[in-house]
């Protein structure tokens, strides 16, 4: 009568079912992370190997594409630019902290100038382009509004055309956008932090700014790194600005407009492909030499090292050695 | 349970479709073979006794009679999306009265130059504006209208998309190569004579910019990038009179770009440029100009000249009440006492070598419904297509000055210009915008002279030339 194998009840198994569930949840978003992701990521690695346009046969090339990326000197000079980016995302920092902290407390009309700040965050990044192209047109909003500080249009800048400013103009429409999130996440952080920490320092007579520096600062480390590391990795692959305003143009193109004209207009893929993996290999680089910089440099009390855990450890040992008699309990 | 079950099996279906996602492409491919393979043996078979591939040639279509009674709906892709709800319903109209049972769906594309490279390998399409694509490639995505010679007795710039003798591409219509401009303003700075020389063009601009300092001589439209592109188009007939330039002599030439010394070829056109943006007769910001703006100025008469195809010149009619004003001349060159003008086809119609016989052959009867009959040249204040179309009044000005459209490359050399052009990164008449674009901001900032410039677009040239093992002198 009994069959040596039901296939219903191995089916219905606890083992099975908690199989079953565990696949069918994770199965859809492994697949549109592999299909969406890793597939194309994969492609494109192995389009950095040839010599190819979008259509037409392609050629073999081997290294020779990651080869001309470090030859020519406008790959890297476009990392230059970087930098202006970088600085950017540095100042962008400082201010998203000092409104964080201003908002955190008690502000009258608080709320409005949260979201005040955290609006632009909100507009599509192509639109705030189109905003800031006219903003720094000649005589336009950002002209006229000096104008009213009693500057005169022949002591102002062309804010775009002039190529030692251009590139700070562009970095600034950044900072206007990506602040306010910034601020919206380092408020979260601040919220975070025991109200009564404010209440003792208080009492010590700290004031706000030591609050600051001593209570705030240290309780949202993480957030500031995390921040740091985005907005750095960020201004490496710096595009929209850039694309959008003044289209790469004038000495502005960073390493993303570059790569998008060497794919799409001059259609050398296979060149383009291989700039687009050592980027990524450079942000990667990047983000390891923080995670480094940072574990070294900036050690809080709250992660101690291993090392001083066993030393306790040995001390304790040492003292129950010495005063043998009936300190045997203070060993954990 | 059953509920899991049927979780189960949607999942495998998934699966099952996201792997097939995955494996298309070489499913693709296989496709485009056999069905290359079926047409080889269709043709082979049909040899003498079928004459139905015959058929399919372009210059046998007798509009109203061939196909009258073809039943069939084709789908057309196109550039124009300012004529998506205006012209394009009024043609499907006009030609449903010829063909009623042809039915015509358009579909027009922002960015075209990039989606429709994109969309050529989809296939769901049946006739396209043929994008960038390879000489070589045409046979693998369009069907042939037939051979070069007996086409070009019935369609101007037949050569435009010619692989092995065989025709891919119907222009939709052609554009002049000149100048845009304001004739009150020409008028005003006491210019009777339209210059004919870049230096007679100089002091034209300087007369403008002397005569009344609030109009902007000479507009380059920079931060629109295609428009400085544009410039490409003058280096071959306008600044040669040789309509062997572009395609022939061009990519075996090993300086091109060198000072002639009589003021014609590619040097004298990038020279007006870079002279009259470092003298100051263009717009004092140049990175903040605005083409949807500049049609009025130049309406208005705050514009003296653009430098655009002549397809510029209704837009810059039609907007604003100056109509009358505007004016189209040839490209200030002139070469041994002639003027040439380039003129060259707009994009070109191309049939899907993928769809359906009837959509082929509907689609064929549609192109040369939209050569012959739709007037859309006349419209664009194009060149017609139809070899019988007479030429627009625009052209009045080209009085004695002869059109030069470019020849096509030598066979074997098809894909010549295009591996220099991405090898050289110069993109010549291929949406090199950015070189050009470089040219107006050495002149402003004056850190590079013009010869230099020249120098290193010769030296860029000359070594793709090198890596391609294409011969120069």
């Amino acid at each position: 009568m009994k069959t040596g194998f039901d296939f219903a009840r191995w089916f219905k198994g606890r083992k099975v079912q908690r199989f079953l569930v565990i696949f069918t949840f994770m199965a859809v978003p492994l697949l549109l992370l592999f299909v969406f992701t890793y597939l194309p990521f994969g492609e494109m690695v192995n389009f950095s190997f040839y010599n190819m346009r979008y259509t037409g046969t392609r050629t073999w090339v081997g290294l020779q594409n990651y080869i001309d990326v470090f030859r020519r000197d406008d790959c890297f000079g476009a990392l230059k630019l970087s930098f202006y980016y970088m600085a950017g995302a540095v100042v962008q920092l400082m201010l998203a902290l000092y409104f964080a902290t201003l908002l955190s407390f008690r502000v009258r009309g608080g709320s409005f100038f949260k979201g005040a700040i955290f609006f632009p965050y909100l507009i599509n990044g192509i639109a705030i382009g189109f905003i800031f192209k006219f903003f720094y047109t000649r005589g336009f909003v950002l002209d006229t509004v000096l104008g009213w500080c009693g500057f005169e249009l022949d002591q102002l800048p062309f804010w775009l055309r002039d190529t030692n400013i251009n590139n700070i103009s562009l970095v600034a429409t950044s900072v206007w956008r990506y602040m306010g999130q910034n601020m919206v996440l380092f408020i979260g952080a601040i919220m975070s932090v025991d109200g009564e920490l404010y209440e003792a320092s208080r009492l010590d007579g700290a004031n706000r700014f030591q609050q600051f520096i001593h209570i705030i600062l240290p309780n949202i480390r993480t957030i500031v790194m995390l921040n740091l590391i985005l907005s750095i990795t960020g201004s490496l692959s710096a595009f929209e600005p850039a694309y959008v305003i003044t289209s790469g143009a004038n000495g502005t193109a960073t390493y993303f407009v570059l790569m998008d004209e060497l794919a799409h207009v001059t259609q050398k893929v296979g060149l383009a492909s291989a700039m687009a993996v050592v980027l990524l290999g450079m942000i990667l680089l990047a983000t390891l030499l923080q995670k480094l910089f940072f574990k070294y440099v900036f050690r809080s009390a709250e992660d101690e090292d291993k090392g001083a855990g066993a030393r306790r450890e040995r001390r304790l040992a040492r003292y129950a050695r010495r005063h043998k008699t009936g300190k045997g309990e203070l060993r954990p | 349970m059953k509920l899991k079950k049927v979780m189960a099996l949607s999942l495998a279906a998934a699966l099952t479709c996201s792997l097939a996602g995955c494996g298309n492409e070489t499913a693709q491919t296989a496709q485009s073979s056999t069905t290359a393979d079926s047409k080889e043996s269709t043709e082979t078979q049909s040899g003498g006794e079928d004459v139905l591939e015959e058929e399919l040639g372009y210059a046998d279509i007798v509009l109203g009679e061939t196909y009258a009674d073809l039943t069939a709906s084709i789908k057309v892709m196109s550039h124009r999306t300012d004529l998506a709800d205006t012209k394009f319903p009024e043609y499907i109209a006009a030609f449903n009265e010829m063909y009623p049972n042809i039915t015509v769906e358009y579909e027009t594309i922002t960015d075209y130059a990039e989606q429709a490279l994109l969309r050529i390998e989809q296939s769901d399409w049946d006739i396209m504006m043929i994008p960038a694509v390879d000489k070589k490639d045409l046979g693998t995505y369009f069907v042939p209208y037939g051979d070069l010679e007996t086409v070009s007795e019935q369609v101007r710039f037949a050569n435009t998309w010619v692989f092995d003798d065989l025709v891919y591409g119907i222009p939709s219509t052609g554009n002049a190569q000149g100048i845009v401009y304001n004739k009150q303003v020409f008028a005003d700075a006491g210019i009777t004579q339209l210059p004919t020389t870049p230096d007679e063009f100089m002091s034209a601009l300087q007369a403008i910019k002397e005569s009344n300092p609030d109009v902007i001589p000479l507009y380059t439209n920079y931060a629109a990038e295609w428009t400085m592109g544009a410039w490409d188009a003058y280096i071959g007939g306008s600044a040669t009179g040789s309509a062997a330039f572009m395609n022939q002599e061009l990519i075996h030439s090993a300086s091109p770009f060198s000072d002639r010394g009589d003021g014609t070829g590619p040097y004298a056109v990038y020279k007006l440029l870079y002279d009259a943006v470092a003298l100051g007769y263009t717009e004092e910001d140049y990175t903040t100009t605005d083409w949807e703006g500049c049609k009025g100025m130049i309406n208005n008469g705050e514009i003296g000249c653009m430098v655009l195809g002549s397809w510029a010149y209704s837009q810059m009619v039609e907007a604003g009440p100056n109509g009358d004003d505007i004016g189209y001349m040839s490209f200030p060159i002139t070469v041994d006492g002639k003027q040439y003008a380039s003129a060259g086809p707009d994009y070109s119609y191309g049939i899907n070598v993928q769809s359906s016989d009837d959509n082929k052959k509907a689609a064929m009867v549609y192109v040369k419904w939209l050569t012959n009959l739709s007037n859309f040249s006349y419209s664009e204040g194009g060149i017609p297509i139809d070899v019988n179309g007479a030429y627009p009044d625009l052209y009045s000005a080209f009085d004695g000055i002869e059109f030069v459209a470019d020849e096509a490359a030598l066979p074997g050399e098809e894909t010549y210009l295009n591996d220099l052009n991405t090898q050289s990164e110069l993109m010549i008449n291929a949406g090199g915008n950015r070189k050009i674009m470089e040219i107006v901001e050495h002149a402003a900032q004056g850190d590079m002279s013009y010869d230099e410039i020249m120098e290193s677009w010769n030296q860029a040239w000359s070594d793709a030339q090198t890596t391609l093992g294409i011969e120069a002198q």
